[in-house]
């Protein structure tokens, strides 16, 4: 069908009239209606296809993995490791780093300010809709990726040998060495590469985008940690070598 | 749509047809822009959407996804409630009933459980998207925020799921979970709490997850949705980059 025709139909029985002209734009307007397709079929045919894609998905997996059901809960004796569901266990990992006020109360409140905060904070109505927004932006997402990926397992694996909370058990009190010390690390992780990027001159937009990076691959590494390191006793051991057996697959 | 299978005249000129659809078969413009207005379900989608925020490399059908997972949830959910019980005496016999004696009950379990850990994953990765396309800028800033409140209904949907087969997991990974609400200043312990109806997990924690579960947050996530689905029809569609010529 000519596009034309689709898009201006000549016969629809009805007359328009040009009522006015409004200053400002629009989403779609000055943007030419050729660059649409028509939602019924098109859209609603390829939701059609994914719907039955997913379930297909989910429908092999059920048929393959069963769901885990353990013995009937005891108060009495405490399971070991005791985890929280797999979205959660990055929040406990963290726990054991650091004061429970710190990790527990204000890393969780103020990832969901940040995460509220984003689109209030970044404003600017360029390029929306661009992967990355620019190439620097790209290179911002995966430099501060790679940035963390080193920084935080080194964090982790060193306080776990090394336990702040250990070293200073008798020479500080507890909110230095499991507050304000472990609170300074993370202000000094995150400051580096916010350090970097103001020398460079970057907008809103590629600051927004270092920090939540930073934010997501720290989140998946603390959730990784926790998932797969963590043992009988919430210790780490290497996912090889966990004693009794413990497999934290069966705990999904 | 092909000629073959358009129904006659006859069919769709009726007074019945009529009736339900107030349009003729969708084979032209305007049938199908009136498909889409005058259908109660069709109508969070825009009539035409752009050619490029269909392109599989932009939003991978995450948003879609989740949706798709949270209305498999509701299906196998339903069917899963016909059996359970929220009795710290019956709940645990109640899965054993369910896993054993009720045909497909295993299986419907298992598509509830894998839906559920698949839709906390689908949700933080559609935010990871809208994120990194920058699609939450003016004039979406609100919707970024009705998606942030979408994702913790999700969280607060699979957390509360999480305990109802009152098995030790799930025993110990809400203590474990609810004891980290406890550490907040002041008002921990009253929040923690006001989330377990006492002090410890029990049968009060077990009915207050359970109606949470299976009540007040699926209809908090449906009005959520709607608001949120509405506001992309609203704000034209995904943020699209209109004046980048293909790429």
């Amino acid at each position: 069908m000519n596009t034309t025709d689709e898009v201006f139909p000549k016969q629809t029985g009805k007359s328009y009239a040009l009522v006015e002209l409004m200053p400002g734009s629009g989403p779609m307007v000055g943007k030419g209606p050729e660059d649409t397709v028509f939602s019924f079929p098109i859209v609603l045919l390829i939701e059609g296809i994914l719907f039955l894609g997913v379930t297909l998905v989910v429908f092999i997996f059920s048929l393959v993995k069963q769901a885990p059901l353990d013995a009937i809960a005891n108060p009495l004796i405490t399971a070991d490791p005791a985890k929280a569901p797999w979205y959660f266990v990055g929040l406990q990992e963290l726990l054991e780093h650091m004061h429970p006020l710190l990790a527990g109360i204000l890393a969780p409140t103020s990832l969901i300010l940040f995460l509220l905060a984003i689109p209030y904070i970044d404003h600017a109505r360029e390029n929306a809709g661009v992967w990355f927004t620019s190439v620097r932006g790209r290179r911002i997402a995966i430099l501060s990726a790679v940035y963390t990926v080193i920084v935080m397992p080194v964090f982790i694996l060193l306080d776990n040998a090394y336990s702040l909370r250990e070293l200073l058990r008798n020479s500080a009190p507890v909110w230095v060495a499991q507050g304000l010390l472990p609170a300074l690390i993370i202000a000094l992780i995150l400051m580096i590469p916010l350090t970097v990027l103001r020398m460079s001159k970057a907008n809103r937009r590629e600051v927004m985008i270092c920090l939540f990076t930073v934010t997501l691959m720290a989140a998946i590494i603390f959730t990784l940690s926790g998932f797969f390191l963590r043992g009988p006793g919430f210790k780490m051991y290497p996912p090889w070598a966990m004693p009794n057996n413990y497999n934290p697959i069966d705990g999904l | 749509m092909s000629e073959s299978i358009k129904p006659s005249r006859k069919i769709t000129d009726s007074r019945i047809w009529r009736s339900f659809f107030r349009h003729g078969w969708p084979d032209n413009p305007l049938d199908r822009s009136l498909t889409m207005t005058s259908n109660v379900f069709f109508h969070l989608h825009p009539v035409k959407v752009s050619r490029k925020s269909l392109a599989w490399s932009y939003s991978f059908g995450l948003g879609v996804i989740s949706v798709i997972l949270f209305l498999v949830l509701v299906f196998t959910g339903v069917l899963l409630m016909f059996y359970y019980v929220p009795s710290i005496e019956r709940a645990y016999p109640a899965m054993n009933t369910i896993q054993l004696s009720v045909p497909m009950g295993q299986f419907t379990r298992n598509m509830h459980r894998w839906s559920a850990h698949l839709m906390v994953l689908a949700v933080v990765l559609h935010m990871v998207r809208v994120f990194y396309t920058g699609a939450y800028k003016p004039p979406r800033e609100f919707n970024w925020v009705v998606g942030v409140v979408l994702l913790l209904f999700t969280l607060g949907a699979s957390f509360t799921g999480y305990l109802l087969p009152w098995d030790q997991l799930s025993y110990w990974a809400i203590t474990v979970g609810s004891n980290i609400a406890g550490y907040a200043p002041v008002v921990g312990s009253t929040v923690r709490e006001m989330l377990l109806g006492g002090q410890e997990v029990g049968q009060d924690a077990l009915i207050r997850f359970y109606t949470l579960h299976i009540a007040l947050l699926p209809v908090l996530m449906v009005v959520a949705m709607s608001v949120h689905l509405w506001r992309v029809r609203k704000d034209g569609g995904l943020a699209v980059n209109h004046n980048e010529h293909n790429g």
